[in-house]
């Protein structure tokens, strides 16, 4: 069952990978940021139960913690940036600074 | 049951990055947190569990819509550019073939299924420290951007 729960975690990975290379919203490269994120809680926690290897569980905690602050803070800036640029694309953003 | 359980997950992560609305791809993603919270009680790891249910399905999720009212919901459509779908796809193919060649030697560092119970108390007191210095700095960051974010009072001539 670790193996299963692993090859899901890769594909969890996998498609947190195409999304933030494919799409171009915040909102969806957030998302892709978190999955990403939620792929690797999910290694450490699957190794934690199946292997014995409890020292994962602090770290698993510890991601969830920064990824939380991660997508508080990268909201906020973006929100910020979007108050003096009108832009809604982070691609877009240099060129809205600009003007 | 595991395969259910993350089999769901899998389906919803697709769905939020390839739903056009944004608030359906927000309680799409809010599920996904969700079940896997409840997978993760599932394996008996229920602080964990809890901690992904309230972080992830309660808080980022709010914090989201948050961005979404703030910003708005008009967003550009995805690039259609299949090399980034082949390039995934490829990374999943190779991780999992050296995950497969290398797995027998994780499963026999590893001493076999644990119960959890007061590990939580045990070992997260030695990251307390690291907790509060990165919650401080990032509290004391949004509070700046908030501060950036206030509009201006004019002064009455």
């Amino acid at each position: 069952m670790f193996e299963v729960d692993m090859i899901f975690a890769f594909a969890l990975f996998s498609v947190g990978l195409f999304g933030i290379t494919s799409h171009k919203d915040f909102l969806r490269i957030f998302f892709s940021l978190e999955m990403l994120i939620n792929a690797v809680i999910l290694m450490l926690a699957s190794s934690a139960h199946y292997l014995g290897l409890p020292q994962n569980l602090p770290v698993a905690y510890m991601f969830i913690i920064i990824a939380t602050l991660e997508a508080a803070v990268g909201i906020l800036i973006f929100a910020a940036a979007n108050k003096f640029t009108h832009v809604s694309v982070p691609d877009e953003l240099s060129e809205g600074l600009n003007k | 049951m595991n395969i259910v359980f993350l089999t769901i997950v899998l389906v919803l992560a697709i769905a939020s990055l390839t739903l056009k609305k944004s608030v359906a791809s927000l309680i799409s993603f809010a599920l996904m947190m969700l079940v896997l919270g409840l997978y993760y009680i599932s394996l008996d790891e229920k602080l964990l569990g809890l901690f992904q249910i309230f972080v992830y399905a309660g808080g980022i999720s709010v914090l989201m819509l948050f961005g979404i009212t703030l910003i708005g919901t008009e967003f550009p459509p995805a690039k259609k550019n299949p090399w980034t779908a082949l390039i995934s796809f490829l990374f999943f193919v190779f991780i999992v073939a050296l995950f497969w060649n290398n797995h027998t030697l994780l499963i026999a560092h590893g001493t076999g299924i644990i119960e959890s119970k007061e590990l939580f108390a045990k070992s997260y007191s030695d990251f307390v420290i690291i907790f509060a210095l990165i919650g401080a700095s990032l509290l004391y960051g949004t509070i700046k951007m908030i501060g950036v974010l206030k509009p201006k009072r004019r002064k009455d001539v």
